[in-house]
């Protein structure tokens, strides 16, 4: 799949080179096993450095490069992700993982600014501007969610070297991504959602999907003198054939009738009650109708060279596989590749059709380079502990990796915890000396209520092993307006990313874990609490003042320095004072 | 019983109360008396006091105007008389101790009366239109705080309170605000207007009304007040203030003078002046009644908890779950799947669809059935793994192997999960194979839905009681070497549902089972949700405590509660969800029960219905209640209600235990005391004889000398036996199974001994009476506090050993004047009683009645001590023996 995204990326890299403002547009759908299905969309946008600077916009959205003008921001990379990709079943992940985010939202930037400070400011503006752009609760990366990755992340752009850039990143694991991102995110594409590929990009399909990733990247792109800001749009989507098949008017899945069922009847037992179900080896058949509830609506018209040769659609499976556009398309077909695309007509909606066939070959499956895994381990309130584990899959190569990890000033690692284990394909448990893993550590504890821990670890794992990383860590008590309303349900961690320095293509691949629920200790919020604190406090007042009154003897000034005279304390003072008169008093005669 | 070599003074004085109340001066004994006599009046029903002398706005006309005056001295019941008077009193009497009783009277039932309900009917009448009736001497009690509050800012005008200044005379402003949110029906106009008339007094504006001096003088001089009246506050008086030197020249002599003269009239004085001269009652008799009244209360209220009046309807606390609120769709052709998956593994078992021949252990079913269970699995498309495991407890190997296979939600970052388990074996032994069957139908079908917002764990186990805790283990990363790592994981888990069905026919009832290990429970929120789906949307019947018959009257209501308790106590797992719970995760089992016509299907929408629930949870289970004793499915006991029931029974001995801490420290001094009847009583002195010597020394207390408490061998020797109690926990827990049952016998024999042995050793080192009292002290001490504190963990466990302790707060050495037949009968009949109620006679008798073997108790409480983490046998062994050891010992004693 990579080569395939590399080929993408080259073309999209060669139709830079021409620096002219221009829109490009993609759709590469790829069968996943066991049937899934893998849209992903592509909208690229060019215009150039110049007419940028002086707003003006042609295919490049108005909204967003103003923003990006007024937070001084030369490079972004904004995400919403839901699900997990699942790597065992699907391979690795489209675009090198390039193209994705944690769950939740997740932004980097590269700002330009003076300093530190400056930068963290326009970082602010960046957020909340995008936050009302997008429909997200992006506002709330705040100082402890910001945190600025040393190695993890690199430009992507051309800058000058005149510019004092600073990178940031925040992430919110706990968006929910719907619609109302989904509708934004649409707008800022030249057709609006209404042509081209992106007509099929319906919420109701969209997030039904087993994973779905959005993604926005602007970057300034520049050859020799001239430069161009680019904005690319993806939608990654993984589709569960059959789910994604069912009508929109039925969409609950019921015990098919007995009759539809499909038995293994060379069981002893089968009758017409018993059904033992057999395994379909059959690729399912689909269309783009059936998949996504409506056709393409024809080309966008903005697209460069009219899309009448444009390519726009790409499906990628065996040569043998049958597969049925509408006839007004154009097929073509790469040989011994298992790539070929279709043109979209200008005048018919278009309509691919897979029907269901039973064929051997498949197409060879990407192994990722690395598993990673990350979760909470222990119990209890006080206490837990962090493990991840890291599997090398290849037999002869080790990997090099950064680890990065923000994680919430609630949760406190103990770093000198920190321990490695390796285990071999034999099932061996080594404890390693963590120097033997880690290479490197860049690691900036949190202050409480101000920012988070920042852990970037250079890790290597060696061939054909699993190395499982495990540190403490202690959880905060929360002050009680801290706690949002759904307190009991744990606190979110965000991902870990992982790059991977990759050898060949000089693109580094990213690998994101899933977030993580951290449960605190939290107060018993229900009424009685309130209660209870309430009527102590007024309790506390109340038999306060009126026991004060009850008891409290008033006298007048004279009369209680004669009363305190009378003590013992009040007549040793007295004694004091006399003494003290006395030798002051016999000072003045001496001098 | 023996009496104490000396006793402690009174903790406090009772007669400073008292003095207090018979200083209280003539107008405000008047007015208490007064509005004591209306409360009186008001209790008949022919005249309504209330109606004739209330301060009602519309019914004033001339003809009425004593209402005016009547109405602080009338109150509408016991709690507002009480309250007021307990506040009016000291204020009163502060207010005539200062402006002397004429004045007091002319201003009372003047003025301070009259012009707060003047005020009041203006507004009431004329400015808000409305009827309110007022009534009562707070009216009064502001009053005098706002002319207080006056003074008290003329002093000290500012409460500093952080940066704010509160001025002082607004305190009753706020007291009105507090009175009128806290107590219901108070009238808050009424209130201030009062507070208004107490400020213009405090100002001085209404000292117009105040009777001139001479004229006061005059008064008191002619009638001759002063000597006629007595607690008169006369004029001149209350020019020295509250503090002010009394004049004793005017007052009658036998009145003022001698206070003690009104003790013949009064029975209760006498009484509390009998208490202080003679506290023999108090700390020797009081803690022992105390101690049996509060066993019998705690017993008498357990046996009130099931009563209506006393346990509450079951509710759904956590409104996200939404019980059957869905429609469940698991039926039609699910069923033929569900056969066929049937057939397949009744194939591979060897077994025929009727009856099973010959159920293979489940080492042998392994692995042909896993590898059947893990493809089935994978066809369906989730993702399976196992985990190998093995246990060794008291010589017996349990090991096996767990599959699991994981739904991952579709959209899902697998942050959440729920468990669905289905253990090849029942907690009854039994092949569950329709019960695994069904979680495999399950899992297939729920693969389909999209709307799953948290992953779901299919885990099947071998057997019911290591599989799922080495899984659950593993899960947290807490597991021991001897169990694998688990490959494969998910997020933080919801709660969990354990499937049985191990019946060959149909079912009738579905019974819910909820105890966790060491008594801990799940939320009521998942059970209240498993009978309100059964139960409201499925149709079937619920049932819990194998109690198969239940029609909700107290006897089943109690037996439902007690077997409840029973296992709370026993603290063992139920069941295969019982592992879960020590990881703050909520799960129950259901299994099916009784011959009727519900199918696998129906249980199967059950399971669904239940999943649906917990998938709406937005936050872990937390809203109900995790303590809890159940009596009906519909009706339970919350831990405010029950925990008293243990709390007293633990409380006994802390107060016996405090008791006996008091009488040590204090010893007669016969040298320096010289009353008579006093110094010479000696130890053991009869009840009557001390009480006769009280009435007789009516001046002088037992010169009582503080003495040091010996505490070295008393601390050296309870500790050491808490310590001791280690060695049985050790040897119970750590031999092989077969020597369970003499190791058991040879403890009896060895806890009839060892007290026999200790009272020797005790007494060969002539231990004082004090020293045996403190061994006693501190050894129920340390019971009470274990058992209080037990008590919020696992009522139930507190309970039970708190009742089979209660014998020893009342037994103790019998002293030496006892007449030595009488005293080795006594002591030896002691001694067998309480070998009756030591731990492991209790152990064989329970044995005995339950009839299982010692050795099957031992090996399974060896096992929860091994794997479940159980902690009964700690409670025993070093809670309960070392405390009966003591007990034993200390009647032991009395034979040497």
């Amino acid at each position: 799949m990579t080569t395939f995204f590399l080929l993408v990326l080259v073309f999209f890299s060669l139709s830079a080179g021409s620096l002219a403002s221009n829109y490009h547009e993609n759709l590469h759908l790829q069968p996943l096993p066991p049937s899934s299905l893998l849209a992903s969309f592509n909208f690229k946008s060019n215009t150039t450095r110049a007419s940028f600077d002086r707003q003006h916009f042609q295919y490049f959205p108005r909204a967003l490069g103003q923003i990006l003008q007024h937070a001084n921001t030369q490079e972004l990379h904004l995400r919403f992700t839901t699900g997990r990709w699942d790597s065992e079943s699907w391979g690795s992940r489209p675009w090198d993982g390039a193209k994705e985010g944690g769950t939740g939202v997740e932004l980097w930037a590269w700002i330009d600014a003076a300093d530190d400070e400056a930068a963290f400011s326009k970082w602010i503006t960046l957020t909340q501007s995008l936050s009302g752009l997008f429909c997200a609760s992006l506002n709330f990366i705040d100082s402890t969610k910001t945190t600025r990755p040393v190695t993890s992340f690199e430009p992507a752009g051309d800058h000058l070297p005149s510019e004092n850039l600073h990178l940031l990143h925040g992430a919110l694991p706990g968006e929910v991504v719907c619609t109302e991102n989904l509708t934004p995110f649409l707008k800022l594409l030249p057709c609006k959602g209404k042509a081209g590929v992106a007509s099929l990009l319906d919420g109701h399909k969209l997030f039904d999907a087993s994973w779905q990733s959005m993604s926005i990247d602007v970057r300034p792109v520049c050859a020799e003198s001239e430069c161009l800001m680019q904005i690319d749009q993806t939608v990654d989507i993984v589709l569960d054939i059959d789910r994604s098949k069912r009508q929109r008017d039925n969409p609950i899945p019921r015990p098919v009738s007995p009759d539809k069922l499909v038995c293994d009847t060379s069981k002893s037992y089968h009758a017409r009650d018993t059904c033992y179900p057999r395994e379909q080896k059959a690729e399912k058949g689909w269309s783009i109708t059936e998949l996504f509830g409506r056709s393409i609506s024809g080309p966008c018209p903005l697209v460069d060279g009219q899309g009448a040769n444009e390519e726009t659609v790409c499906l990628h499976v065996p040569q043998e596989r049958e597969a049925h556009p509408i006839p007004d398309s154009v097929e073509t077909k790469v040989t011994g590749d298992f790539t070929r695309c279709f043109t979209l007509p200008s005048s018919t909606p278009f309509d691919l059709t897979v029907p269901e066939q039973d064929i051997d070959t498949k197409v060879p499956l990407e192994e990722p380079v690395l598993h990673a895994e990350r979760s909470i381990v222990g119990h209890g309130q006080e206490r837990g502990g962090m493990r991840i584990i890291f599997d090398n899959p290849s037999p002869n190569k080790a990997v090099d990796f950064i680890y990065f990890e923000s994680l919430p000033w609630f949760l406190r690692p103990y770093i000198h915890t920190l321990q490695a284990t390796i285990t071999g394909r034999d099932g061996i448990r080594r404890q390693a000396p963590t120097s033997e893993i880690i290479k490197e550590t860049f690691y900036r504890p949190g202050i409480d209520r101000e920012r988070g821990t920042q852990l970037e670890l250079g890790l290597s794992v060696p061939p054909a092993s699993r190395v499982t990383l495990n540190y403490d860590f202690e959880k905060a008590i929360l002050r009680y307006t801290e706690y949002p309303p759904d307190a009991n349900r744990g606190f979110n961690v965000a991902p870990a990313v992982i790059k991977v320095a990759s050898p060949q293509a000089g693109r580094p691949i990213y690998l994101r874990t899933t977030s993580l629920l951290l449960p605190l200790p939290t107060p018993d919020f229900s009424m009685p609490y309130n209660v209870i604190i309430l009527t102590s406090t007024v309790i506390a007042l109340a038999f306060g003042s009126i026991f004060n009154l009850l008891v409290r003897r008033f006298v007048t000034a004279e009369e209680a320095s004669a009363l305190r005279a009378q003590t013992l304390k009040g007549r040793l003072a007295g004694r004091i004072v006399a003494l003290r008169d006395r030798i002051r008093g016999k000072g003045s005669k001496v001098e | 019983m023996a009496s104490p070599a000396a006793l402690p003074p009174l903790p406090f004085n009772p007669s400073r109360v008292r003095s207090y109340l018979l200083r209280l001066p003539l107008f405000t004994r008047l007015a208490v008396l007064v509005i004591i006599v209306f409360w009186l009046l008001e209790l008949q029903t022919v005249w309504s006091v209330v109606q004739w002398g209330s301060l009602i706005p519309d019914e004033m006309g001339l003809s009425s105007m004593y209402r005016l005056n009547t109405y602080p001295l009338i109150h509408t019941g016991f709690f507002h008389t009480f309250i007021n008077l307990l506040a009016v009193t000291p204020l009163l009497e502060r207010f005539e101790a200062e402006h002397g009783t004429l004045t007091a009277i002319a201003l009372f039932t003047g003025p301070l009366s009259t012009f707060p309900a003047g005020i009041y009917l203006l507004i009431e009448k004329f400015v808000l239109h409305s009827n309110t009736a007022v009534v009562g001497a707070s009216v009064w009690a502001f009053l005098l705080l706002g002319s207080e509050s006056i003074r008290t800012f003329k002093s000290n005008p500012y409460f500093i309170l952080g940066k704010y200044k509160i001025p002082t005379w607004t305190s009753p402003l706020f007291a009105c605000v507090l009175v009128w949110i806290l107590v219901a029906n108070t009238s808050f106009l009424g209130h201030l207007c009062s507070v208004l008339i107490g400020y213009l007094l405090g100002l001085g504006y209404l000292k117009v009304f105040v009777p001139p001096e001479k004229i006061l003088r005059w008064i008191e001089g002619k009638l001759n007040l002063l000597g006629r009246l007595p607690h008169y506050v006369s004029v001149d008086q209350k020019t020295y203030g509250r503090y002010g030197v009394l004049p004793t020249a005017g007052a009658p002599a036998g009145e003022r003078g001698t206070p003690m003269s009104f003790l013949g009239d009064d029975q209760m004085a006498a009484a509390i002046r009998k208490l202080r001269n003679n506290p023999h009652f108090l700390f020797v008799r009081l803690p022992y009644i105390l101690s049996l009244l509060f066993i019998i209360a705690g017993v008498v209220w357990l046996f009130l908890l099931p009563l209506d009046e006393y346990s509450r309807k079951n509710y759904i606390s956590e409104n996200a779950l939404l019980p059957g609120q869905v429609h469940a769709y698991f039926s039609g052709s699910e069923q033929h799947i569900f056969r066929g998956y049937k057939s397949e593994l009744e194939g591979l078992l060897g077994t025929d669809s009727g009856e099973e021949v010959q159920r293979p252990k489940s080492e042998e079913r392994t692995p042909v059935i896993s590898d059947k269970i893990q493809s089935i699995l994978k066809a369906t498309g989730l993702k399976v793994a196992t985990q190998n495991y093995e246990y060794t407890s008291s010589g017996i190997t349990h090991q096996g192997e767990n599959i699991y296979a994981i739904i991952q939600a579709p959209r899902g970052d697998a942050t959440e999960a729920i468990v669905l388990v289905a253990a090849w074996e029942t907690v009854d032994g039994e092949l569950n194979l329709n019960g695994v069957t069904l979680a495999l139908t399950l899992a297939r079908y729920f693969k389909r839905w999209s709307l799953w917002s948290k992953d779901i764990i299919f885990v099947f186990p071998p057997d019911s009681k290591s599989g799922t805790q080495a899984w659950i283990d593993a899960y947290h990363d807490m597991q021991r070497a001897s169990v694998q790592p688990l490959p494969l994981k998910s997020g933080a888990l919801q709660g969990g549902l354990v499937i049985e069905y191990p019946l060959n026919h149909r079912f009738q009832n579905i019974h819910i089972v909820y105890d966790g290990v060491n008594g801990q429970l799940p939320n009521l929120d998942l059970f209240n949700t498993a009978v309100s789906i059964a139960g409201g949307q499925m149709g079937i019947g619920t049932r819990l405590q194998e109690m198969w018959e239940h029609d909700g009257s107290y006897e089943k209501r109690l037996q439902t509660m007690l077997r409840g308790m029973v296992k709370q106590g026993f603290g063992y797992a139920t069941g295969a969800h019982s592992s879960f719970m020590p990881y703050h995760i909520d799960a129950i089992t259901l299994q099916t029960q009784g011959i009727g016509w519900q199918d696998e299907m129906a249980l199967g929408r059950t399971v669904e219905g239940l999943t649906r629930s917990l998938n709406n949870l937005l936050e872990h289970l937390h809203q109900s209640f995790f303590f809890y004793l159940l009596m009906q499915t519909h009706r339970f006991v919350s831990i405010g209600t029950y925990l008293p029931s243990a709390m007293l029974i633990a409380g006994n001995f802390t107060i016996m235990a405090i008791a006996l801490w008091l009488r040590t420290g204090y010893s007669t001094n016969p040298f320096s005391d010289t009353a008579p009847g006093q110094g010479e009583k000696p130890d053991g002195m009869s009840q009557t004889a001390s009480k006769d010597a009280g009435n007789i020394s009516t001046t002088q207390n037992p010169s009582n000398k503080v003495i040091e408490r010996q505490l070295a061998l008393p601390l050296t020797l309870v500790i050491g036996l808490h310590l001791a109690g280690l060695i049985p926990l050790h040897i119970f827990n750590n031999t092989s199974h077969a020597n369970y049952t003499s190791a058991t016998y040879a403890s009896v024999v060895v806890n009839t001994l060892l007290p026999l042995l200790l009272a020797g050793v005790l007494s060969q080192y002539r231990t004082t009476i004090q020293q045996i009292h403190l061994i006693k002290s501190v050894s129920l001490l340390l019971l009470g506090l274990f058992l209080s504190a037990l008590a919020t963990l696992n009522f139930s466990l507190s309970f039970m050993i708190g009742l089979l302790c209660a014998p020893l707060s009342f037994v103790n050495r019998i002293t030496a004047d006892t007449t030595p037949i009488l005293r080795y009968a006594l002591s030896i009949a002691g001694l067998f009683f309480l070998n009756i109620l030591s731990p492991p006679v209790v152990l064989l008798a329970g044995c005995a009645y339950f009839g299982v073997s010692i050795e099957t108790v031992l090996t399974e409480a060896a096992f929860g001590w091994d794997v479940w983490g159980m902690w009964t046998q700690v409670i025993i062994w070093c809670v309960w023996w070392p405390a009966w050891i003591v007990g034993a010992a200390l009647v032991g004693v009395s034979l040497f």
